[in-house]
């Protein structure tokens, strides 16, 4: 059986020991080790980490990518496929810190209106009592189980520690003004149990919609991720409406993250221009960011075909929805 | 493969079953390790894993060594074995079940490899502090007193007290923490001042392979500074 060299050996120990990385690092480790970087040899980056998986499933891990939701940008991890004994084992946290971070997760996928967050201050006021009802020994005799005097105590400034190195060990992600989201090792981890959990997933890539835009059809589960939804709407012939129920998708949302996107520190060649009065420009950067010009004519054609105008996002955020269906 | 047919025949338990007891010991390995920071694990507590379903008597080693060799063909990690020797000092309560071996795992990567891909620079603060103090154990001749080796470390503004240093945190911790994943052990010893508390250098840092790197590190420095070191 062809063996595991060094090199998939190092990038393995480098996700192991530093945690997931963004995929910009984990390409230039892959681009450091191999000599070959991933953007021109690509089939070469699938096959190696094909290989480390083949290898990796022995043990029940896994390599894979993931897009932090938040940022539509990929990160790459080892994640653990089975829940056993000795998986229990791999956590610094307590039980009751557990149960923390789970009623936080619940709370955030939870969220009717798909932003996938919640604020710091409804975080602290998890209760720990409603996360003893979710485990498997309830299910018996129909008896309430006892709440863990853990639970019952575990104070503020406790789950306020607990929420710091949530965040510090990227299970959480916080913003600075206090909104509470997923970290990218809960991307990575959770997706199997987002799954198991009906989180409604995004039409496109049909993983978990967590942080997602909605149909502005109060009747439509549809919600598609917002770099889902500009990378089905930025070619040429498709129809901007709601793959669901046909109603036509809000374009403030992708003309939002075109000026969103204009804010993004990283790429200040490409977004040097103001924002534009008209829809022209908005297809002139959506052309810009797009990594893989796939058809070179549809650049020209989009201009004309748009009807697309910049509004103020306040007007089509969407607050409620009696829709969603979550366990 | 013939030969681990073979093997597996004499202890009548299928492919199957061995590939999952073997992917148990190895998870445990990588599980516990992460949880106690790389703190060596006891051999124990492997063998345990196998012999809590099966009775056969050499199926633990049989099993240990199997996972061995995936950690290193999967990984690239090594598992090895440390001996833990008795506290020189024999305080005969306790040795006769600290006697044993503990298991640890290494890299195997070259070390230019390791430093620029693999290695958390967000942890790299523990091993310099690591290093210095086996260092400092080491010059002292294996062992040191507490008090002396306090003496260095306040030399280098660790203070006892500190329990928020920028970098290390708590001080005491990050020391006992050092005797935690064995890389030093405590003794105590009947000095005629009454009892003398001393830190000597545990199996982690007698393994030789760490041993002869330490060693090289110090006379790199030594050689480096010119000047003789002063060690009071």
């Amino acid at each position: 059986m062809p063996e595991l060299s060094w090199r998939h050996h190092a990038l393995i120990q480098a996700l192991l020991s530093r945690g997931p990385l963004i995929e910009d690092d984990f390409h230039a480790i892959f681009s450091g080790i191999t000599g070959k970087d991933p953007g021109a040899h690509r089939q070469q980056f699938d096959d190696y980490l094909l290989k480390i998986n083949k290898e990796l499933s022995y043990v029940h891990f896994e390599l894979r990518g993931c897009r932090n939701q938040y940022d539509g940008k990929v990160y790459y991890g080892v994640v653990n496929n089975v829940s056993d004994e000795q998986s229990k084992l791999g956590t610094k946290y307590t039980v009751p810190q557990l149960a923390f971070y789970k009623g936080i997760i619940e709370a955030i996928v939870q969220d009717v209106s798909a932003q996938g967050h919640i604020s710091d201050i409804e975080a602290l006021n998890i209760r720990l009592e409603n996360q003893v009802l979710t485990g498997t020994e309830s299910e018996s005799q129909g008896v309430p189980p006892a709440v863990p005097a853990a639970f019952k105590n575990f104070s503020i400034s406790q789950k306020e520690k607990t929420l710091d190195e949530l965040v510090k060990d990227r299970w959480l992600s916080s913003t600075p003004d206090g909104k509470i989201r997923l970290g990218v090792r809960s991307f990575l981890d959770l997706r199997s149990w987002f799954h198991n959990n009906y989180v409604p997933s995004c039409d496109v890539c049909n993983e978990a919609g967590v942080k997602a835009e909605l149909c502005r059809n109060e009747g439509c589960t549809t919600r598609i991720h917002l770099y889902c939804l500009k990378k089905k709407f930025s070619q040429k012939r498709v129809e901007r409406v709601c793959p669901g129920c046909g109603t036509q998708w809000q374009h403030s949302s992708i003309a939002d993250a075109a000026i969103e996107e204009e804010d993004e520190p990283n790429r200040p060649n490409q977004r040097r221009q103001p924002p534009p009065p008209a829809a022209a420009a908005a297809a002139t950067r959506k052309r810009l960011r797009s990594c893989k010009i796939e058809d070179e004519e549809e650049n020209n054609g989009a201009s004309s075909s748009q009807t697309c105008v910049p509004v103020s996002s306040t007007d089509f955020r969407r607050i409620t929805r009696k829709s969603a269906r979550l366990r | 493969m013939a030969s681990s047919r073979e093997d597996l025949s004499q202890f009548d338990i299928s492919q199957e079953e061995k590939d999952k007891l073997v992917a148990e010991v190895i998870r445990y390995v990588l599980f516990k390790t992460h949880q106690n920071s790389g703190c060596p694990i006891k051999r124990d507590e492997l063998t345990q894993i196998i012999t809590k379903n099966y009775r056969q008597r050499a199926l633990p080693a049989f099993v240990i060594h199997a996972a061995r060799e995936k950690l290193s063909t999967i990984f690239g990690y090594e598992m090895k074995e440390l001996q833990r020797s008795r506290p020189s000092s024999a305080n005969q309560g306790r040795a006769s079940q600290q006697i044993g071996s503990t298991t640890g795992i290494v890299g195997q990567l070259p070390a230019d490899v390791y430093r620029k891909y693999v290695e958390d620079v967000n942890t790299a603060h523990l091993t310099g502090f690591t290093f210095v103090i086996i260092s400092i154990v080491y010059l002292a001749g294996g062992k040191i007193a507490e008090d002396g080796l306090w003496h260095h470390m306040r030399r280098m503004g660790l203070y006892e007290n500190e329990e928020n240093h920028p970098v290390l945190g708590n001080i005491k911790q990050a020391l006992e923490a050092l005797v935690q994943q064995r890389y030093l052990q405590k003794d105590k010893a009947n000095g005629h001042e009454g009892n003398t508390l001393f830190y000597e250098l545990a199996e982690r840092a007698l393994d030789e392979t760490i041993n002869n790197k330490i060693k090289e590190y110090i006379s790199q420095i030594v050689k480096n500074d010119g000047a003789s070191p002063d060690i009071d």
